[in-house]
């Protein structure tokens, strides 16, 4: 057999051999070794062409070296096979979960009062806090609430002694700033408050407020407006409507509810709304004369707004949560929901 | 406060439909919910004229009725007691659905074939009523569908009024408040009837001993009056607003309560003794039968109407048994008095009653309106009663309530609401509302507010009045809102919610826990101090307010392990009380951040063994939270408590920062029930934030390379890791830079009693590089001391 005729056996006899290597770090080198090894087929081939004149070597030698670069390219190939499949592409399961990294959070009150705050401190606002145990005087002289008076139903309070109490909202806060700081006084009063009433799915005795006070020159009522406004569509999104109603607390005057659009049904009535398209989110009014007369803050050169907003209902009402106990129950399986 | 359109129209003119009604209202401070009519849902029920009445062949209790529909006649099996040939009466067809679900179908009943049904109020929805079936007026339309000839009667709508608006405690008065949105008249019923020649002097003499109690009271008789039944237009109205009729006389007092506002009383005159009306205080322990049944016992805050020989009335709240109108009354006496807001309102809480009459004295009654309103209730009585007034009024006004004077300036109006309002608009309302204009000019008015509205006192309740009928929706929103530099707000706050933020971020679930706890939660934790208690608590579980976080924390992982949920990362940051008589409130109070683990600290993963909750989790919580609080050293202190089986006490600075441990087991199983192990943190948040530091200071950082070695040693268990490195310390030279412990093992192969402990060291110069000989001097070292003091083997 000639050269020529041996190169083309063994060109014929490495295709067979391709098709049968097997993924295998030992078969790939068995090939390898068998044909590209310093004792290997193609090696002994050139030993061989080397003995042959000019005339045969420029016949054989291209052929020759193409058959080489043919097996080199082969190797190659299945060696990277192996090395791909050495790397694991094929077992590597991206689905496994990830890390799970410490899960927890903040409960959903505080959410929503840190919301609040956050909005109001974009607005100037600064945050102030107060005891929770109170004198009658903060709590309701000095907010204009009179001995025997029809207006004290509407706060059922818890007693300490005759005239210490358990605060029935943040307003306190607003009269002890008002006596420690001068005007302008703008500030939120965010904390926990106590009403006397019965526990059972739509009230607690214990629960949240976040006050807002603002004290200065000409304040008008429209400021209060617009700055309820601005909150408002912040909190609730940019498409909600606002309705200011007439209301009384004995701190304010005029004093107003507010109302907004149904957050589920945008107006048009649902059951969360009892169908009337508007859902009650916070009081607010014209800070009362006499508040700011006995904090010696003299109301004919004063005005003020003041409003007050309780974080848990709107947490109720933001993730439908029909029932308040919840969210002072401390269940994991709620608490991991928000 | 229930009113209704129809009776409203009595007064005014009402160009609007219930539902606008009900907005406008809204929009006047009178919050208005349009009660839906329960009529509106029957269908299929029409009136039907019973004709003939044939007792049931087969059953005693039970009668035929043959009814005409109009259109033909039915016969009806029916079994209730009230029946009677003549009447006008519901009819329920076969194949009607009625509120309660129940769809009439064809029944025989005992035998007899029936072919309709005629029911109680209760079975058609439209009250509780099951005394027997619902009797129509005889002027009712045979043939009519039952709910047209219902909605006749108007639209109720209930308003939640507001505490500051007594006089809208009347239809009258919502009448007037929708007059100014109308600009219409107020028709206010006049007085028709005449007197007999009889004085009213004769008959009756009022003296008032408690003039503050009692400025006014005025006095009526009516003699010869008829007890009977109420017609039906006065029987409809109360029945609108949902007052049951009783009888004329008393169904007259409560119309013109509704219509007024004012509440008055009646007597049974015969029972008045000696001719003489007596109004004091009670005497403490005096005790009256009022006649709702009850005897109760009273105190001198309690204002009494009595004869010349013993108490008929408690003032203002409710009659007395003794004097009540009976069916067989002729001579009425009626009060018409205005009695002192607080006064009643001190009685009425003290008895713990509250009544219509009651309701509206502590709000505020009309005083200058007790002489319309006993007018007004002897005309009615007269016209519906029968019998002759006698000549005159007994009033007795001690205590003129006197007018009050406000002066209201144009420009203050405008500059408080922000808007620009007319000035003739402001004085045009202010005479709607009942005000007298004494004086104008151009800067202001002054005007005497009406005695129906006690609650304008001055500008500013004025000022409430021009925004609420002015509409809050037409003040125009500010265009600027203002921002002043301020320099008093405490950062503080920020700090609060910075250490929250941390603490969730550790993987723990913030929960929010109820201040008021039972007494015994107070006795929880190595620092018990007197707590604060309630003295009109929901219950005993609520008597007290927490001395500590850590009882909530227990009580909700309870619940937790109830519902088989054991894994507990939970925190809370919230105010404790403890009773302190030097303070204002005779309480102080402490702001405190509290964990609770229990279980497994960390989700099941396939990539790791999760941690179980331990001592140390709180401990390395407690120290990032220092770290990042730029807290650089807390000095941790084992202590013994009985209710932990492991706790160790934290210091900085000499100052308590917080206390965490293993809550003793014992104390878990007998107290809580609790069976799995709880460690517990509880810190101060004031002190975390005393000792907080904002100052960082950058340290440069090193040019020459660092040596490293580990060193692995053999020591008793009762060695601690803090004496092993304070001896490394002291023999590492001035280049040991960095000492951490790393390793900690026990068991197979080591001795029993024996612990393997490792460390890492890192050496290093600032000025050179290290050289490895220097390094090995001083391991060396290191290895003789912890030989010689602590008997160590090297690993």
């Amino acid at each position: 057999m000639n050269l020529l005729e041996r190169t083309n056996e063994v060109r014929s006899q490495l295709k067979e051999d391709l098709s049968k290597v097997q993924n295998t770090f030992q078969s790939i080198e068995d090939f390898r070794l068998k044909y590209i090894g310093k004792k290997g087929l193609i090696p002994s081939l050139f030993r061989d062409f080397s003995a042959l004149c000019a005339t045969e070597k420029r016949e054989i030698g291209k052929i020759l070296n193409i058959l080489k670069k043919d097996a080199e390219k082969a190797v190659q190939n299945i060696q990277d096979r192996f090395a791909d499949s050495q790397s694991g592409e094929d077992e590597f399961d991206y689905t496994l979960p990830g890390v799970p990294f410490n899960r927890g959070h903040l409960h959903p009150v505080t959410q929503t009062m840190n919301r609040i705050c956050d909005i109001f401190k974009e607005m100037g606002f600064g945050i102030e806090f107060g005891p929770e145990v109170e004198t009658d005087f903060y709590n309701f002289q000095a907010l204009n609430f009179p001995d025997n008076h029809p207006a004290r139903d509407m706060q059922d309070t818890f007693f300490i002694e005759d005239d210490i109490l358990l605060r029935t909202h943040t307003s306190p806060v607003q009269i002890r700033t008002m006596l420690k700081q001068k005007p302008p006084i703008r500030i939120l009063a965010p904390g926990r408050v106590f009403r006397n009433e019965a526990i059972n799915s739509r009230s607690y005795c214990v629960f949240h407020q976040v006050e807002g006070l603002y004290v200065d020159e000409n304040v008008t009522f429209g400021e209060l407006k617009v700055t309820i406004e601005v909150f408002a569509k912040k909190f609730f999104g940019k498409d909600v409507k606002l309705r200011f109603r007439p209301s009384y607390f004995p701190f304010t005057e005029p004093s107003a509810e507010v109302d907004i659009s149904c957050i589920i049904c945008g107006g048009k009535g649902c059951r969360l709304c009892k169908h009337t398209g508007w859902l009650e989110i916070m009081g607010c009014g014209m800070v009362h004369p006499n508040v700011l007369n006995t904090c010696g803050i003299d109301s004919e050169k004063y005005s003020g707004y003041a409003f007050g907003m309780g974080p848990d209902r709107i947490t109720l009402l933001k993730y439908g949560i029909n029932d308040i106990r919840l969210l002072f129950e401390g269940d994991i399986r709620f608490l991991r929901q928000f | 406060m229930i009113v209704n359109t129809k009776w409203l129209e009595q007064y005014t003119e009402i160009p609007y439909s219930p539902e606008e009604l009900e907005e406008k209202l809204t929009y006047l401070g009178l919050e208005s919910t349009i009660k839906k009519n329960p009529a509106e849902k029957i269908n299929g029920v029409i009136i039907s004229e019973i004709t003939e009445i044939f007792p049931h062949p087969n059953a005693d209790r039970l009668c035929i009725c043959r009814v005409d529909t109009g259109i033909n006649t039915m016969d009806v099996v029916c079994g209730a007691p009230n029946v009677k040939v003549g009447q006008k009466v519901p009819l329920v067809k076969i194949g009607t659905t009625l509120p309660n679900g129940m769809t009439l179908k064809p029944v025989k009943i005992r035998g007899v074939q029936s072919e309709g049904m005629l029911c109680a109020e209760d079975e058609l929805g439209l009250s509780d009523d099951h005394g027997g079936i619902m009797v129509l007026d005889n002027e009712a339309p045979v043939g009519m569908e039952l709910k047209d000839y219902l909605a006749g009667s108007g639209t109720s709508i209930d308003i939640d009024l507001t505490p500051n608006r007594p006089d809208c405690t009347s239809h009258i008065g919502v009448a007037r408040d929708i007059t100014l949105l109308t600009g219409k008249e107020l028709k206010i019923p006049e007085i028709e009837f005449t007197e007999s020649d009889e004085s009213v002097r004769d008959y009756i003499d009022v003296e008032i001993i408690n003039e503050i109690g009692c400025p006014r009271y005025a006095a009526r008789v009516v003699r010869g009056v008829r007890v009977g039944p109420s017609p039906k237009w006065l029987v409809d109205f109360l029945g609108s607003v949902g007052v049951r009729s009783i009888n004329n006389v008393v169904d007259a007092a409560n119309f013109v309560l509704l219509e007024t506002g004012h509440p008055l009383h009646t007597f049974d005159y015969r029972m008045i003794n000696g001719n003489k009306i007596i109004v004091r205080s009670a005497k403490d322990g005096e005790e009256v039968e009022t006649i709702d049944g009850v005897r109760r016992e009273l105190i001198k805050d309690v204002l009494l109407i009595c004869d010349a020989e013993r108490p008929v009335a408690v003032a203002g709240i409710m009659g007395l048994a003794n004097s009540e109108i009976n069916e067989d009354t002729t001579d009425i006496l009626i009060e018409s008095a205005y009695f002192d807001p607080a006064t009643i309102r001190k009685g009425s809480k003290y008895l713990g009653l509250q009544t219509d009459a009651s309701y509206r004295f502590e709000r505020g009654a009309d005083p200058e309106g007790v002489i319309y309103a006993l007018n007004r209730l002897s005309d009615l009585i007269v016209q519906l009663a029968g019998g002759a007034v006698c000549k005159g009024i007994v009033d007795c006004y001690p205590r003129i309530v006197k007018p009050r004077e406000i002066i209201v300036r144009f420009k203050r109006v405008n500059s408080l609401l922000g808007v620009d309002i007319q000035q003739d608009w402001i004085v045009e309302k202010f005479e709607k509302l009942g005000c007298k204009i004494l004086d104008r000019d151009s800067g202001s008015v002054r005007v005497e507010a009406p005695s129906w509205r006690p609650d304008l006192e001055r500008e500013i309740d004025m000022i409430e009045e021009v925004v609420r009928i002015y509409g809050m929706h037409n003040v125009p929103n500010a265009k600027v809102m203002r921002i002043q530099p301020n320099y008093e707000t405490t950062h503080d706050y920020e700090l609060v919610e910075k250490l929250r933020e941390l603490i969730a971020n550790f993987g723990l679930y913030e929960m929010c826990s109820n201040s008021l706890v039972n007494q015994v939660f107070t006795e929880f934790g190595p620092q018990t101090l007197s707590p604060v208690k309630v003295k009109n608590p929901l219950s005993q579980d609520m008597s007290h307010l927490r001395t500590t976080l850590i009882p909530g924390l227990l009580q909700t992982a309870k619940r937790n392990l109830n519902h088989q949920n054991p894994d507990l990362p939970l925190f809370e940051i919230g105010f404790v009380q403890h009773y302190n008589p030097q303070k204002e409130t005779h309480a102080e109070e402490f702001q405190k951040f509290a964990i609770l683990l229990a279980g497994f600290f960390e989700e099941k993963y396939w990539g790791y063994e999760r941690r179980k909750a331990d001592v140390f989790i709180l401990k390395g919580i407690l120290e990032r939270i220092a770290n990042r609080f730029g807290i650089s050293k807390i000095d941790f202190k084992l202590e013994k408590h009985k209710q932990f089986d492991q706790i160790i006490s934290t210091e900085v600075d000499g100052r308590q920062l917080a206390y965490l441990g293993r809550i003793s087991q014992k104390y878990l199983q007998n107290d809580w029930d609790i069976e799995i192990p709880v460690f517990v943190l509880e810190g101060d948040v004031s002190t975390l934030i005393h000792l907080s530091s904002q100052s960082r200071q950058y340290v440069e950082l090193p040019v020459f390379p660092s040596i490293q070695r580990d060193i692995s040693i053999l020591v008793d268990t009762n060695i601690k890791v803090a004496d092993v490195e304070r001896l490394i310390v002291g023999k590492g030279g001035k280049y040991l830079q960095e000492l951490r412990f790393y390793d900690l093992y026990k068991g197979k192969n080591i001795d029993k009693g024996q612990k393997s402990v490792t460390f890492n060291l890192v050496f290093r110069a600032e000025e050179r590089t290290l050289k490895d000989a220097e390094v090995e001097d001083t391991m060396a070292a290191v290895h003789k001391t912890l030989l010689k003091e602590l008997g160590a083997k090297l690993r």
